[in-house]
């Protein structure tokens, strides 16, 4: 699936109602901002993968709920949940 | 004899030998106005008068034609040589003695060299066929031989010929030039370039994509049975296509190996090479560690098989350790294959926090840094004084991409391919290194550079030049 930044945020509020079991109403948009990150899988590889060391660019996604932020990387090939209590997610 | 038939057959033997006599002199004439004119096909200057279809005089004010070195294959005949070339309206104006079957031809059209070339190429008795470049010296560089592409966008490549461009150093690069008058490669040698897959397809690449000889059966896989490899292994997929659906793997196949002297798009360190598409990494760019293994397991097979495969590229990693991994290259390097990777993008000292497979242990492994336009070492690189040995341009550079397109990008992942094309070009010039011999020979030579003083083991950046013995 190809994203777009909008559709990236969906996505992430989406994951991040769902893990919490909260309603997507009571996830607050922190900040949205353009970022490069160190490498294609957005410095969040998941178990047992490899990605390219190339820089990539991409959003960092700020969600807030119950009080703590969370933080989604995302661009058009791919949304990432980061150090979600120390493992990192591909959605 | 009769003594009145005497004096007529004299006189007929010197009128024979000053026909003969004048025929030569003719020749020599000939020759010495051909070898006195050039129709330049390397810099902007001289394309704009190959257009005009001009003889123009080079700034040493010497001047030749243009000529193509072809060397036909094994058993083809002296006569069959002869037959051909008469055939193209072409002439062998000379024969290299110490390579069987390599001879000058002059195209008697004046057609354009590359497309001459290009011409013998589709010959069944040619084993290869170039355009003869021009060798020039570098009076900048204290009047060293350097060779200097036609590729259009060659100015645009800085790590290769840094002449200060966009705020850069000049001198910042891997002296490629000076490189390029000893070798610019060889399409005998095989480096797999495990990635995302490339763009076999792309202008640039496609005269230096590997494709299995007719001799070497298809990959057999334990599990998936017969695999027709014809272009490399798809491990993400299981499948033999590896097209590059992401781009990374299209960019550091370009930057080993695009085409050179083709004057299109830009210079690979090595002007011809056969590379090895390997794909494990999908559109995304990321893949799993099962799927490097399969890959690399791949590439040892082949070489079983006789393609020689001598360096794998791997421009990926992530920091978590796997035993398989690191035994597959362990496999490779018993196989004879050096293993060049990424030291990663995370700014960490690799000597406290691992980055795999550059951190790997292992007699094959070559851990490269990146370095920018000015010499400094990137700021996001990775490095260590123990575990990162070399370091590399990495930032802004430019290669190929998907569908005939071109971009610039940064990361370890355009360093290493560097590093792994000056593997490849130094075997292209002493194909019987051992790998143990070749990563010595890289790691040694290295400009010193300050910035990498207690950040790599070299303290140095890579310099090509020095690596083939031009220097």
């Amino acid at each position: 699936m190809a994203y777009n930044k909008e559709e990236a945020i969906t996505t992430a509020r989406k994951d991040l109602a769902q893990r919490l079991g909260v309603s997507e109403g009571e996830i607050r948009e922190e900040s949205v901002a353009n970022s490069d990150f160190p490498d294609m899988a957005l410095g969040a590889a998941t178990s047992g993968e490899m990605s390219g060391q190339m820089i990539t660019p991409g959003w960092r996604i700020r969600l807030q709920a119950n009080n703590q932020s969370f933080e989604y990387r995302a661009n058009k090939q791919q949304v990432r949940l980061f150090n979600y209590n120390g493992k990192n997610y591909r959605l | 004899m009769n003594r009145n038939n005497f004096l007529p057959h004299v006189a007929l033997a010197l009128v024979l030998i000053l026909v003969a006599a004048f025929a030569g002199q003719l020749r020599r004439w000939q020759k010495q106005w051909r070898s006195s004119v050039r129709i330049m096909p390397a810099s902007s200057k001289s394309r704009e008068a190959w257009n005009r279809d001009e003889i123009v005089r080079d700034d040493a004010g010497s001047f030749s034609e243009p000529e193509v070195l072809v060397r036909f294959r094994s058993g083809v005949s002296e006569a069959t040589i002869r037959k051909i070339t008469a055939h193209l309206h072409d002439q062998v104006v000379d024969e290299i003695e110490s390579v069987p079957g390599l001879e000058v031809i002059d195209d008697l059209d004046d057609a354009d060299a590359e497309a001459v070339a290009a011409e013998y190429r589709r010959l069944p008795e040619v084993e290869y066929a170039e355009k003869n470049y021009e060798i020039s010296l570098d009076h900048a560089g204290g009047g060293l031989k350097h060779l200097h592409p036609d590729d259009p966008k060659f100015s645009e490549q800085w790590a290769l010929a840094n002449n200060g461009q966009n705020g850069g150093k000049e001198g910042a690069d891997i002296s490629a030039m000076r490189a390029w008058a000893t070798t610019t490669g060889s399409d005998k040698i095989v480096v797999a370039v495990l990635d995302s897959g490339v763009d076999y397809n792309h202008e640039d690449l496609v005269h230096n994509i590997w494709t299995r000889p007719a001799n070497i059966e298809q990959y057999r896989d334990s599990d998936l049975g017969m695999i027709d490899d014809v272009h490399g292994y798809n491990a993400d997929q299981n499948n033999g296509d590896p097209f590059d659906e992401n781009g990374h793997g299209t960019h550091c196949a370009g930057i080993i190996g695009a085409e050179g002297g083709n004057n299109i798009g830009i210079a690979g360190v090595n002007w011809k090479i056969e590379i090895m598409p390997l794909k494990f990494m999908n559109a995304g760019g990321f893949g799993t560690t099962r799927a490097a293994i399969e890959a690399i397991n791949y590439a040892i097979d082949r070489k079983g098989a006789g393609v020689n495969v001598r360096v794998i590229n791997a421009s990926w990693g992530s920091t978590q350790r796997s035993r398989a991994l690191e035994d597959v290259i362990r496999k490779a390097y018993e196989a004879g294959i050096l293993f060049v990777a990424a030291s990663g993008n995370a700014s960490t000292n690799t000597d406290r926090t691992p980055h795999y497979p550059a951190s790997y242990n292992v007699g094959n492994v070559i851990s490269v840094a990146a370095l920018d336009r000015r010499d400094e070492l990137a700021t996001f690189s990775n490095y260590g004084a123990k575990s990162v040995h070399i370091a590399a341009p990495g930032v802004d550079i430019l290669s190929t991409w998907l569908g005939n397109d071109y971009e610039e990008h940064s990361g370890t992942s355009m360093a290493t391919p560097v590093v792994a094309g000056v593997a490849a070009l130094v075997l292209s010039a002493h194909p019987n290194l051992s790998v143990d011999q070749l990563r010595s020979l890289l790691l040694k030579s290295v400009d010193e550079v300050p910035s990498l003083k207690g950040k790599v083991s070299t303290g140095g950046r890579i310099n090509a030049a020095k690596a083939v013995g031009a220097d």
